[in-house]
């Protein structure tokens, strides 16, 4: 070990010490001041929520549990497959193989449809680029957040769980709130 | 011909002084100043520019109008804007008006991503349309044919697939039909586009309205990765990129090389990549049990393979054309070396005398492929390249087209090339050694022994003279092309040997753009015999230890029972030869047959003991040697598929199994292992083979190859059987008569049946029709096909086509067969 030389030793400075008032003040006043903040809340309620009963609302934009969709009338899936959304998404979690549409049972309007569309929930970041990128509006996020489980392969949702009404699970926020 | 001598200049665009190529079109020399000039129907490879898109528009100083780019040939101080405010305008223009009727479903489109019509119009339009009124629309999307989808509505009319079609492959069935806004492109009468090349006009659509019918909306350019690699279904050995999804092949595109392939691919090498996803490959080791082959494990199948062992001394291993030279040099170390077995062969043909192999290898008389273009003359000896190595059709073509070059054609079967040649001599099948004889005759001035040898032989003596004036008056450069089956049968050598004197008469070793091109049977043929693949003759073209049996005489011996066991690895001697009958005799009486395969030929199911699952061409890695001596590296691009294994390593573990140690089996080890037994290869590696392959003539090392003689003078070949009221027999083998044709989905359609091509004159007299079925006989053998009437055999003479499990005839080219309606 190196030698502590003079030089390499620097001295704390110190104020002067504290008086008696000054001492009294800070065992007191200061312990006060704090208690003020704690005693000023027990008159309040409690603001814990009871989740899973109850649940925070979300605001309209709150991106989520993503929804693919269908034509109101015609019950054609709207997605054609087309890809756009796997190349906007930055963290690489959408899977589209696309295939050719049979006119006789067609499966979404155009020439092409998507046979596989998978979303990896345990890769998505939520950032919504996905729903931007959509030529069709088919894809959008929804307001579902409980996306946990047991088993990271059942966070792979398939094209019918993502066509399928997910649960109303979410309470949306209202104006005023 | 000379290559013409390139001159630099100078010019300016926008501000900036760029060298470039005098003559060269301003679109390609803009690129010198890092200046992009956009184009859709601009493409060098198909030859003048049209200037039909109108998107390549620049200003010239001192030329009042717009210029198209694509059509300016630079000039000598020439200064180019690209960047002004007009030509930003009239580019804009265009890109509006181009997209008037297109109906930009780009979600649905398969060009989407890798579309040159949206980056053009992202990076050159304005963005958006003032065009409200409705578009024009066809039905779509259409099949142009079963290869390829048309959707007419997003074609911009860039004529690129019609020149294709008219100018390139010269089959003339695209044209644009109609006028105006109602222009589409489609054959004239409707009939599908069919033709050995088709598919490139896929690949050079710039939006997508000719797709791949085969690719239809399985991935988006982000969902693929590329892997270069080499086509190795002909000898052409084209390069491509295979394009790869979840380990799964989706498309092969060309990977332009012009020292192989010119850019272009054939139908077979674009599509027939099928064949490795399809249900019907072999994907596990099957093994004999009783009548069945079953599939076995691996353990099992290797233990039967190894009892090979008890075979050592009476083995033999017959070569397939698609080995590579790694796997041919490790299967005949472990047969010479290993077994004591000296009978490999990779030449279906016959045995060659070594120092023909050596005269013919000689650096000096080797012709490349780019020489096909730049010659002044191409003769074609009994070779027909859309069928041998289809892509070389079209380098013969260019040479014909744009340089004007003269083709010359001598060959049994009517070529592809006829009508493009100044001269076409027919001879009878399997007489192309009468042929070379007296072509070498008549260029040293005896017409008398010319004239006797071209009768021996069929052809018109007075054609063959004809032929040799051409040849002699023909320029500095004369490239000959000839076709393995040349120098099959006894009279090889003679075919050879005369080969060897008509290249001397004409000096084609003194001059780099002249020489021999062969186009081999098999892939690798040329590679093969290089790594020794041969019975007489040790990698390099050494001597080798002990001469075994070559291909024939090894089906004899099996069958008297002097060769106990076969190793086909990857041939199938009763499928790949005309004369499948002698093999199928062999494999019965052989007491253990070892294949490789990946799918089952009738004689294979009947006889073979064990049959390992072969690699497909994207599952592979080693070296194979194209026809012009360019050593090329095949990479996996996917892994193997269900059990297979590298041949490679299947058979280090049978050397293995019977106590043999070859020192390599896979990777770059092996690949150095060949460039250590090829003196001729020395040190050569894969970073140097790298990703466009080198030609072992240009490296210093070529000087190993041991120089060779003409040898003794060959005995004349003997004449052809006069007909006489039968008909000679002819083989040839099309492009798509192959196992991975027949597998494919996309290619099935053109999977053949057995057909026999006859003249309608034999055709009339024997009293049959196109398309009856006939059957051939030879010495009690019997062969049922298709009678197909092509006006240009001639009479006399008939072609059935090889390599097709149905084929099993005795009769070998040349030899008389009968023909009877069924």
């Amino acid at each position: 070990m190196a030698d502590l030389r003079d030089e390499d030793v620097i001295a704390v400075q110190r104020g002067p010490k504290a008086g008696v008032a000054r001492g009294t003040y800070r065992a007191f006043g200061e312990t006060l001041r704090g208690l003020k903040t704690t005693l000023a809340r027990v008159a309040e309620k409690p603001l814990t929520i009871q989740y899973p009963e109850e649940k925070t609302p979300v605001f309209p934009r709150f991106r989520g549990r993503h929804k693919l969709h269908k034509f109101e009338d015609s019950g054609l899936e709207k997605c054609v497959g087309c890809s756009l959304c796997a190349a906007a998404c930055p963290a690489d979690c959408i899977r589209v193989v696309a295939a050719e549409n049979d006119p006789e049972d067609r499966v979404s309007a155009g020439e092409r449809y998507a046979a596989v569309y998978e979303i990896n929930m345990s890769r998505c970041i939520f950032c919504g680029y996905c729903e931007v990128a959509c030529p069709f509006d088919a894809i959008t996020m929804g307001h579902d957040y409980e996306l946990s489980d047991l088993n990271r392969s059942d966070l792979i949702f398939t094209k019918e769980m993502l066509l399928a009404e997910p649960l109303e699970r979410t309470p949306l926020r209202t104006e005023d709130e | 011909m000379p290559r013409p001598t390139e001159k630099t200049i100078t010019f300016t665009i926008d501000g900036r002084e760029v060298e470039a190529i005098e003559g060269a079109m301003l679109v390609d020399a803009a690129r010198g100043g890092d200046i992009e000039i956009p184009v859709f129907c601009y493409e060098p490879k198909l030859g003048a520019p049209v200037g039909a898109c109108r998107m390549c528009l620049v200003e010239i100083e001192g030329i009042p109008k717009l210029q198209t780019a694509c059509s300016t040939p630079v000039r000598d101080g020439m200064v180019v804007n690209t960047g002004t405010e007009r030509v930003k305008g009239a580019q804009q223009s265009v890109v509006e008006f181009l997209l008037v009727n297109h109906p930009l479903d780009c979600p649905v489109c398969d060009k989407g991503g890798e579309c040159p019509l949206q980056d053009i119009s992202f990076g050159w339009g304005r963005g958006n349309s003032r065009f409200i009124e409705p578009k024009r629309h066809f039905v779509k999307p259409l099949a142009l044919s079963p290869l390829i989808a048309i959707d007419r509505e997003r074609c911009i009319l860039c004529y690129r697939g019609v020149r294709f079609s008219q100018e390139i492959a010269e089959d003339h069935q695209l044209v644009l039909l109609e006028r105006g806004a109602s222009t589409f492109v489609a054959t004239f009468d409707g009939h599908p586009y069919v033709a050995p090349f088709s598919g490139n006009i896929v690949e050079l659509c710039p939006v997508g309205a000719l797709t791949s019918r085969a690719y239809r909306f399985r991935a988006r350019p982000w969902d693929i990765e590329g892997s270069g690699s080499i086509c190795s279904l002909c000898p052409a050995q084209c390069n491509v990129t295979f394009t790869v999804r979840d380990e799964r092949v989706l498309r092969v595109l060309s990977r332009d090389h012009d020292g192989v392939d010119d850019g272009w691919l054939c139908d077979k090498g674009r599509f027939a990549y099928q064949a490795t996803h399809s249900d019907e490959r072999l994907t596990t080791p099957l093994v004999r049990d009783g009548e069945q082959l079953r599939p076995a494990t691996w353990e099992r199948a290797l233990a039967v393979a190894a009892g090979i062992s008890r075979h050592a001394g009476s083995a033999a291993a017959l070569i397939g054309g698609e080995t590579s030279n790694e796997e041919a040099l490790l299967l005949s170390r472990l047969m010479r070396d290993g077994l004591d077995s000296y009978d490999i062969d990779s030449r279906s043909g016959g045995v060659l005398p070594l120092e023909l192999l050596r005269s013919l290898a000689n650096p000096a008389l080797q012709a490349t492929v780019p020489d096909l273009e730049f010659a002044n003359t191409v003769l074609l000896l009994d070779a027909d390249p859309v069928d041998d190595a289809p892509i070389l059709d079209l380098r013969i073509r260019k040479g014909a087209r744009r340089r004007e070059m003269q083709v010359l054609v001598a060959s049994g079967r009517p070529t592809a090339l006829d009508a493009r040649a100044a001269e076409a001599v027919r001879h009878a099948p399997g007489s192309g050694a009468n042929i070379a004889c007296a072509l070498d005759a008549a260029l040293s001035g005896d017409t008398q022994r010319s004239a006797t040898l071209a009768r021996d032989g069929g052809a018109d003596p007075e054609a063959v003279v004809r032929l040799a004036n051409l040849l002699r008056e023909a320029g500095e450069d004369i490239v000959i092309v000839w076709g393995e089956r040349l120098t099959d049968g006894p009279s090889g050598a003679a075919a050879a040997q005369a080969l060897l004197r008509i290249a001397d008469q004409l000096g084609l070793a003194s001059r780099d753009g002249a020489g021999l091109l062969e186009l081999s049977r098999g892939t690798n043929g040329r590679g093969l015999r290089e790594v020794g693949a041969l019975p007489n003759s040790a990698p390099g073209f050494g001597e080798p230890q002990r001469e075994g049996r070559g291909w024939n005489e090894i089906a004899t011996a099996a069958a008297a029972g002097q060769v106990t066991a076969l190793w086909l690895l990857g041939s199938d001697p009763a499928r790949d030869a005309s004369n499948g009958e002698p093999w199928a005799k062999a494999l019965a009486s052989a007491g253990l047959v070892i294949a490789h395969a990946s799918t089952l030929s009738p004689e294979l199911g009947a006889h073979a003991n064990v049959v390992f699952p072969a690699e497909a061409g994207a599952e592979r890695e080693g070296t194979v040697t194209s026809p012009d001596g360019r050593i090329q590296r095949l990479r996996p691009a996917i892994g193997h598929g269900g059990q297979v294994m590298p041949t490679a390593a299947v058979i280090a573990a049978i050397a293995d199994a019977v106590g043999f140690e070859p020192g390599f089996s896979t990777g770059s080890k092996a690949t150095e292992a060949v460039a250590e037994a090829v003196g001729f290869y020395a040190g050569l590696t894969s970073d140097e083979i790298g990703g466009r392959g080198i030609r072992w003539q240009e490296r210093d090392a070529a000087s190993a190859l041991p120089a060779g003689t003409a040898g003794e003078t060959a005995a004349p070949p003997a004449a052809a059987a006069s007909p006489n009221g039968s008909l000679r027999l002819g083989t040839y083998r099309s492009i798509w008569a192959s196992p991975e044709v027949e597998i494919s989905p996309a290619l099935k359609f053109l999977s053949r049946s057995a057909t026999v091509e006859i003249s309608p004159e034999d055709a009339e007299r024997i009293g049959i029709g196109n398309g009856q079925r006939v059957e051939l006989g030879s010495n009690g053998s019997q062969l049922e096909a298709v009678a197909q009437l092509r006006s240009d055999v001639p009479e006399g003479s008939i072609f059935i086509e090889s390599g097709l499990t149905s084929v099993g005839l005795s009769a070998t080219e040349g030899e008389l067969v009968e023909v009877t309606a069924k």
